[in-house]
C-alpha cells in the first residue's frame, strides 16, 4: 500500500471515465492522473476501450425498416 | 389494443420521467392525434439508427434487430401520449427497447446461469484485476486495442454475458448515466456498476487475446518498444 493516491485513483477510474464522480472527486482524480504515468496509462487503456466500442457499434437502420416504420405511423 | 409491458407498469416515477399516475390533463390541452404523430416523427424517429445498433447488439442478427426496432416504435407510438415532453425521450425509448427485447426475444434463449451471474465472485469470472503492469505494456495494450478491426470488437462484445454487454453498451456507446442505465435495466445502480466493471474487464481481456492472435504486442512482452 502506498500513500501516493494510486489506490484511490485506480478504484475511481471507471467512474471518472463515465463522468460519474462529484466535481471534487473528478478534480482529484484528474490531478492525480496528471502526475502519475502508471495511472494515466491505465486510464488510456480504459478510454481507448470506450472509444473503440463506440466506433465499432455505429450502425445504420436499413432503408426498408425506416420506410416500414414510417408507414406504420400513418399520415 | 396493445398491451404495454413497458413504461407504464413500473408504477413509479424514475429519472426517465415515466409516471404511472394520470397526467395533469387540466394543465395543458391534449394534443390531437395528428399533433402527436408529428411530434413523434420529429422527436423519436431520429433515434432509429441508434436503436437499431443497440438491437443488433442484443439480437445479434439483422432480421431480429429490425423486428425489435419495429416493435419498439409501435409500442412507443402507442404510449407516446403518456410521454412527458421535456423529459429524456432517448432513455424512454431505450427502456421500451430493452423491455421488448427481454420479454419477446430473450425468453427462450436465456441461459440458466444468467440469473446468478451478478452473484459470481470476480475470481469465478477469471483473470486477475490488473491485466498488464507498468506504463510500457499498458500503452502497448492501448495501441493494440486501437488497431483491432471493428469486427473483432463486435465479436468480443457478443462473447461477454448479455447483462454485462448491455451495461457496457448503454454506458460506453450511448453515454447514459449509471442512474439512467439502472432505470433502463431495472436494477440498482450498484449492480450497474458491477456489470459495467466486469463487462469492461472481460472485453479488455478478449481484445487482448485477439490482439495477440493478430501478432500485436500486448502483455507478456516487457520490451521497451511500443511499436
Amino acid at each position: 500500500m502506498t500513500d501516493c493516491g494510486c489506490d484511490k485513483a485506480k478504484a475511481e477510474l471507471e467512474e471518472f471515465l463515465h463522468r460519474e464522480l462529484s466535481e471534487q472527486d473528478l478534480r482529484d482524480v484528474q490531478e492525480h492522473l496528471d502526475g502519475c504515468v502508471d495511472c494515466s496509462s491505465e486510464h488510456l487503456v480504459g478510454l481507448t476501450l470506450t472509444q473503440k466500442v463506440q466506433r465499432a457499434c455505429q450502425e445504420k437502420a436499413p432503408e426498408e425498416l425506416r420506410a416500414s416504420i414510417l408507414a406504420s405511423l400513418g399520415s | 389494443m396493445l398491451v404495454l409491458d413497458v413504461p407504464t407498469m413500473t408504477g413509479r416515477t424514475g429519472a426517465l420521467g415515466i409516471d404511472s399516475t394520470p397526467m395533469a390533463d387540466s394543465a395543458r390541452p391534449k394534443p390531437t392525434s395528428d399533433e402527436l404523430r408529428g411530434l413523434f416523427a420529429e422527436q423519436a424517429i431520429p433515434f432509429m439508427d441508434q436503436l437499431y445498433a443497440a438491437a443488433m447488439r442484443m439480437t445479434r442478427n439483422p432480421a431480429d434487430a429490425g423486428d425489435l426496432v419495429q416493435e419498439t416504435y409501435t409500442k412507443a407510438f402507442a404510449a407516446f401520449a403518456g410521454f412527458e415532453q421535456g423529459t429524456n425521450l432517448k432513455a424512454w425509448l431505450y427502456r421500451i427497447l430493452t423491455n421488448t427485447y427481454i420479454n419477446s426475444y430473450r425468453k427462450n434463449q436465456r441461459s440458466p446461469y444468467q440469473g446468478t451471474l451478478d452473484d459470481l465472485e470476480d475470481w469465478q469470472l477469471g483473470s486477475a484485476e490488473s491485466l498488464t503492469q507498468g506504463r510500457t505494456t499498458r500503452s502497448a495494450e492501448a495501441e493494440a486495442i486501437d488497431h483491432l478491426p471493428d469486427s473483432d470488437v463486435k465479436e468480443a462484445l457478443q462473447s461477454i454475458p448479455e447483462d454485462f454487454r448491455l451495461a457496457v453498451y448503454l454506458a460506453d456507446v450511448e453515454g447514459f448515466s449509471y442512474q439512467e442505465i439502472a432505470d433502463i435495466m431495472k436494477t440498482p445502480v450498484g449492480t450497474v456498476m458491477s456489470r459495467l466493471h466486469r463487462g469492461r474487464r472481460l472485453l479488455r481481456e478478449r481484445l487482448a487475446e485477439y490482439a495477440r492472435e493478430r501478432g500485436y504486442t500486448v502483455a507478456d512482452t516487457p520490451s521497451g518498444s511500443t511499436r
